[in-house]
């Protein structure tokens, strides 16, 4: 509860900051609007030419596209305005002692605490386009989808926090190694149906990084129904990710000496 | 304001100044080659995506792989930064230091651009080889040679579009956001979201007027060996030439209201 009422705080706080600055939110909402309309666009170029993209209907992309598009939104407004530069920042420059002092967890604050929210735009943006795709589709989702979605989505959402926390932690052994432009290149493989990636590609972004998975699993949730085993699998993922991401950060913590006097 | 201007210096002694600053980016950067490679996947990965989704469509057309390839290859050799290496030292004022020396500001952003693209093209290349050996790729070497003057030149002109995107971090602070939609629009319709063949009728057309096909699609088709003649090549090249000074006219001007905006405060 106490940490819900911080997020919530640090998350006004950061909106109050961003709606003093009004030309940048402008800014911000066009660059969705564009980024948006370029990934539609690849839509549409694809299904000029092809009626199934790895066994897609180009509703079934619009729905996908929307699902990555959410995705992105909210990793965008509180996964990487704190991950961002994490091994500079917090390690090699001490921002990491700071929170260690602080009466707060501090992977909450290296991770959680800072948010941007004009990336949200992006959240509403997705959602249209997810409707778009059902109108098209022809076919509404039950209630029971709706939720599967939205627990897909939020198991989603724990694996790409828990993959960033992750890859932060690496700082701990190797501090000079500055993987999350790394990471921000690579989630764009997640705006694709996963069977149009060859393997041994294809094993390595379902099993051991799971990226494709990330919007595959809601959307084709959405579309075709709740299943069981893909809900049991997807909140049991989750779950072992940020395990994984908290044992990690514990053990970093440990090596980790201070930068700052 | 006659700190951007090529004009007034002796071509010589502009070339020894480039090459002195080359030298020394690339010893700095050398520091970082782990950042290095991040930034050559970064590059390469929207012509991957393209390469895959393509493939996926017409799994039996041999084109898609070979020009996504060479697309691969023009993309990390012609990668700029100047929202990175110019707008951050407009807005930490850094760029009074260079502002105060006895050469072009230009110079350093140039060296440095030069310098980032040596070392992303030396770790793109096997890059490159192995996606071509995965998808079965074979390039004539007839065809890479006659894409080598429209590779130099789409990198020329990708340097002056992006650095002419930078200078407008004299007026606001969003510059990577201006810099993203560059970004998009090159992606649309240079080439990378689709070979421009692909795109509808209309879109095609524009497409092929606009300076982004030439900066990265038109490299890379004449290297796959999709342009036949030399009427076409010459075509393109005309075409680069025209877009570089179209865009170098646009820095001159853009750079010198900029420099009559910008203040600093400090010793």
């Amino acid at each position: 509860m106490t940490l819900l009422k911080l997020f919530a705080a640090g998350f006004g706080r950061s909106l109050r900051a961003t709606l003093t600055f009004r030309v940048n939110l402008l800014f911000d909402i066009g660059l969705s609007v564009i980024g948006l309309v370029a990934s539609l666009a690849t839509v549409f170029i694809v299904y000029a030419r092809t009626d199934s993209l790895a066994g897609w209907t180009e509703a079934e992309t619009y729905v996908l596209i929307g699902t990555f598009q959410v995705l992105s939104s909210l990793k965008s407004t509180f996964i990487d305005p704190n991950l961002a530069w994490f091994p500079d920042n917090a390690i090699r420059r001490g921002m990491l002692d700071t929170f260690l002092l602080q009466p707060a967890p501090t992977l909450f604050l290296a991770s959680l605490a800072r948010s941007t929210p004009l990336s949200l735009v992006q959240l509403v943006l997705g959602l249209g386009v997810i409707t778009l795709g059902i109108v098209d589709h022809g076919q509404p989702p039950e209630p029971a989808a709706v939720l599967a979605w939205i627990i897909t989505l939020a198991g989603a959402l724990a694996v790409t926090w828990a993959m960033g926390v992750l890859l932060a932690c690496l700082a701990f052994w190797a501090p000079r190694l500055q993987l999350d432009v790394f990471y921000a290149s690579a989630w764009q493989l997640g705006g694709y149906p996963t069977d149009i990636y060859r393997r041994p590609l294809r094993l390595v972004l379902t099993y051991l990084f799971p990226l494709t998975l990330i919007a595959t699993v809601p959307t084709s949730t959405l579309l075709d129904g709740p299943r069981v085993l893909v809900l049991v699998s997807t909140v049991a993922g989750a779950t072992v990710s940020c395990l994984l991401a908290v044992g990690c950060w514990r053990l970093g913590l440990r090596r980790y000496t201070g930068a700052t006097s | 304001m006659s700190a951007l201007s090529l004009g007034s210096h002796r071509p010589g002694r502009l070339l020894s100044l480039i090459a002195l600053r080359i030298r020394r980016e690339v010893l700095e950067w050398s520091g970082t080659w782990w950042f290095l490679l991040t930034l050559v996947v970064q590059a390469a990965l929207g012509p991957l995506i393209g390469m895959f989704v393509w493939s996926a469509v017409y799994p039996a057309d041999s084109y898609v792989a070979t020009y996504y390839v060479t697309l691969l290859l023009v993309t990390v050799m012609t990668e700029s930064f100047e929202q990175h290496t110019f707008s951050e030292k407009i807005y930490d004022g850094t760029i009074s230091h260079d502002l105060l020396r006895p050469q072009p500001v230009v110079v350093d952003v140039i060296g440095a651009n030069l310098a980032i693209r040596i070392w992303l093209t030396a770790m793109g290349i096997p890059l490159a080889l192995l996606a071509g050996w995965a998808f079965g790729v074979s390039l004539s070497w007839a065809s890479v040679l006659v894409a080598v003057p429209l590779v130099v030149l789409g990198g020329v002109l990708r340097f002056c579009w992006v650095f002419l995107l930078s200078l407008t971090a004299f007026w606001t602070e969003r510059v990577h956001a201006i810099a993203g939609f560059g970004w998009t629009l090159t992606s649309l319709l240079g080439g990378t979201i689709a070979p421009l063949a692909f795109l509808p009728g209309p879109l095609r057309d524009v497409g092929q007027l606009l300076p982004f096909y030439p900066m990265l699609g038109l490299p890379a088709d004449v290297a796959a060996g999709r342009v036949h003649g030399l009427a076409p090549v010459l075509t393109g090249i005309a075409m680069q030439g025209v877009w570089i000074a179209v865009f170098a006219v646009c820095a001159v001007l853009l750079w010198r209201a900029g420099i009559r905006r910008y203040t600093v405060v400090g010793a």
